[in-house]
Parts: structure tokens; sequence; C-alpha cells
């Protein structure tokens, strides 16, 4: 039921809006929250100038004139709740119900995604249902092998020829070199792994726009080994002849044997 | 899939005066790999290198490094095994630009394996050189020291050496 009030400016009788707010879902930032709702025009109290959030705890009062109302200075780790009223010259109407708890955080652009970790061989590593709420994914590998034998990486278990790299690599006393390979049915993450099981190869390998749906995907991967005395260093570039499709499965796999214990990967996201 | 917040800020050493060494020590081994960027210039033409350790520097020649550099029109390979300590900014003319190092150490806190580490590193003067590597500490021992040293002169005030921990899910 709408409150008569005398509005201040005009001393007319100014009803204020009555409950016309639905609270929405609120969504955490860093020291805020996004308070999403939905209004229908007041019965009483008409029109509405703005819509007024506030948080419980510590009252934080911010007002908007469309939903979401983004309610700032907030303090990160404490969980909040939100109520939303409309209002008008004379005051807040009726507050809605209050939202869903939720907590602002430090936001972070580089976040893990999930870790594969060996105890026992295995010839294929697969990431699968990849968020798609990053803009690059990081793929950081540590990885021995039965055999000697490089690492693949495949997209979408897509094993057709559609894909091409290009490597700089060399090692001691020798001139660089650079090679490509063009119409695989995959890229190369990483060189001759496999050749101790104590000095493992290592990798980092970026995957850039992953999510883009008008360009090929493509790899960047540093990576080598060393065993005191030989080695190499390695530098690929990697493109997946895919324009249309975001990349949501990853599999790093063997080209001959499998990946030994203790071997880790690990797949991050980049925040655009 | 667990989603978490990684790439934590670990220390930063930022020199107020020209230092002829800079020691990261007691690094955590609460995270899975590390992460250090070092930008400096050094007071006379001269190279830097890396030592690392546990508890301290390891005195043994278990370090290894085989990397890839190319200045002027000229690339080539280049190994150095059993030694004590990783060169960089290995500076060519009369002149120190800059130089940036990221050198990603992978696993460092295992116990059951040799410690694996990937690096790119760069000086920018007008004889500037690019190196792309790969390392390799040959301990079981986690890695918690890292120590940088410029070869017979200092890094000059400005430089800065910042350590990073990345968190597997």
């Amino acid at each position: 039921m709408a409150t008569n009030r005398v509005s201040p400016k005009k001393g007319k009788v100014v009803d204020i809006p009555d409950a016309v707010v639905t609270i929405g879902t609120p969504t955490a930032g860093d020291a805020s929250v996004s308070v999403a709702f939905t209004a229908s025009t007041p019965a009483t109290g008409g029109p509405v100038q703005k819509y007024t959030a506030i948080s419980s705890p510590d009252s934080i009062t911010v007002s908007g004139s469309t939903s979401p109302v983004v309610v700032t200075g907030l303090t990160n780790g404490t969980a909040y709740t939100f109520t939303v009223a409309a209002a008008n010259a004379t005051g807040n109407g009726v507050f809605s119900s209050a939202s869903a708890s939720t907590t602002p955080a430090t936001q972070t652009s580089f976040e893990s995604i999930s870790t594969v970790a060996l105890s026992s061989s295995n010839g294929t590593i697969t990431f699968s249902s990849i968020p798609s709420t990053y803009k690059h994914l990081q793929i950081r590998m540590f990885a021995t092998g039965s055999t000697t034998a490089d690492a693949y990486i495949r997209f979408n278990n897509d094993s057709t020829a559609t894909y091409f790299c290009h490597q700089m690599r060399g090692g001691g006393g020798g001139t660089a070199q650079g090679y490509s390979y063009a119409t695989q049915n995959q890229m190369v993450i990483t060189s001759n792994i496999g050749q101790s099981s104590t000095s493992f190869s290592a990798a980092v390998c970026d995957v850039l726009d992953y999510q883009n749906t008008n360009k090929n995907k493509t790899i960047r991967s540093l990576n080598g080994y060393d065993l005191n005395g030989s080695g190499e260093a390695i530098f690929w570039s990697g493109a997946w002849n895919n324009s249309s499709s975001a990349v949501s499965r990853i599999d790093i796999i063997m080209s001959s044997g499998t990946f030994g214990s203790n071997s880790h990967f690990a797949l991050y996201g980049i925040k655009g | 899939m667990a989603a978490g917040s990684t790439y934590t800020p670990i220390a930063t050493t930022t020199l107020g005066s020209a230092a002829a060494s800079v020691t990261l020590s007691s690094i955590s081994t609460a995270y899975t790999d590390l992460i250090v960027i070092v930008n400096t210039y050094l007071s006379a033409n001269a190279y830097s290198y890396m030592q690392v350790g546990n508890n301290g520097l390891d005195a043994g020649t278990n370090l290894s490094v085989t990397w890839l550099y190319g200045y002027g029109n000229s690339t080539s390979g280049s190994i150095r095994q059993s030694n004590t300590a990783t060169p960089f900014f290995d500076w060519q003319g009369n002149d120190q630009g800059f130089g940036t190092a990221i050198i990603n150490f992978q696993n460092y806190a295992n116990t059951s394996v040799y410690k694996t580490f990937l690096f790119k590193d760069a000086s920018t003067n007008t004889h500037g050189e690019l190196d792309v590597g790969v390392g390799l500490w040959r301990s079981t021992s986690a890695l918690n020291t890292i120590k940088f040293t410029a070869a017979g002169t200092t890094f000059v005030a400005g430089s800065t050496f910042t350590v990073y921990g990345i968190q597997a899910a």
C-alpha cells in the first residue's frame, strides 16, 4: 500500500511508488555487485524517476535509471543481499524482497581451469567443456614419456588435415633452424618428450582468441628439454584452420607411447 | 571444472640504488609454477647470470642450459652444461640497453624430478640479443632460492625483480 507524502517542492500530496520491483540475480565484481531487477509501471506514485538499491549489511545505497544498478564500495569477502525500490520525487517506494546472497571478490585475469597430474602413464590428456568466459587460454605442461616422441595438440577432437605449424629450433653449437608443416592432422606442442625419466620437457602454450568464430585459432608454444649436454629450445606457432568453431575441447596426445608418471598438464584462462 | 584465482605476486625487489646482485629467497613452495620477470640495466658492458637452490644456492655443477640466440644478422644455438649459473643479458657492444627476462620454473617444488625451466630474454641496445632457451637444475629438492648477479658490475637503480606464483586447480 502506497503512503501519501507531501512533496517538498510543490506542496502537493504525492504517493511514493508501490511495489513494482522484482529482484533479479546479483553478479559479484571487485568490491562491487551488479544488482539486476525487473520493474513494472506503478499503479500509484508514478512516474518513476530512479531505482534505489540498498546493501545488507552496510546499507550502501546506489541509484540508477535502469537495471542493473551497480553497487560499489563493498568489502571483498563479505556476503551481501540487496533490495531495490522504485523512487520518485517524494522518495523510495516499497522495496523488493532480498536478493540471493553474493560475495564480491578481487578479480583476476589469469585463472586455473583444470589440471591433470599423472600418477601412471597415459597417452592422451583431454580438457573438455572448456568455459567460454575467457579471451585466451594457456597450457602449461611438464612431461616425460615412455619413449622419445612429440606431443600433439588437437581442438574439438578434430583429427582432419586442418592444422598448420611452424617452428624455430636449435641446440648446442648449431645454427637455429626453421621448419614448416602444412595440412597436418594436429599441431605439435612440444618435441622429443621422454628422453629421461627425471629430466622432463616443458612447454608454455598460448591458445589465442579461442572463442572467436570469425577467424582461425592460433597457438604459440615455447618448449624444450635440457639433458646436460644435449637439448633443444623450440618455439612453435600453429593454426587450426577453422574459423567457425570456438575451441571447447583440447587433446594433448603423445605421437608414440605414453606420458609418464609425474607429468603435469594445467589449463588456465586469461580474461580479455 | 574448478576455477580459481591464480598468478599471484609473491615478491618484488626494486633497486633503490645500484646492486651487484639480487636474491629472491624463502620462496613459497605452495604454487605449481613460478614466473620470474626481470627488467634491468647494467652499469657497465657485461653480462648477468642466475643461480638457484634450496635454502641457499646450489654450489654444485648441477645447472645446464640450451638456448637459441640471435643478434644483428646472426642466429645460433648454444649449450652450457654442468654449470653453477645460467647466463642472461649478454651485452655485446659498448652500451648497455635495458634487458628483460621472463623465466618459467615448472613444477619447481616437485621432489621426484629435476627442474626444467623455460626462458626468454632480450637486451635492447644497439647490439641487443634475443635468447629463447630451456634449462635444467638437476636436483630433486624444491627450488626456493634464485639469485641474479651482474658479472663484475651492478644492476642500476630502478631495476625490478618480481616473482609470481601460479597455482593449478
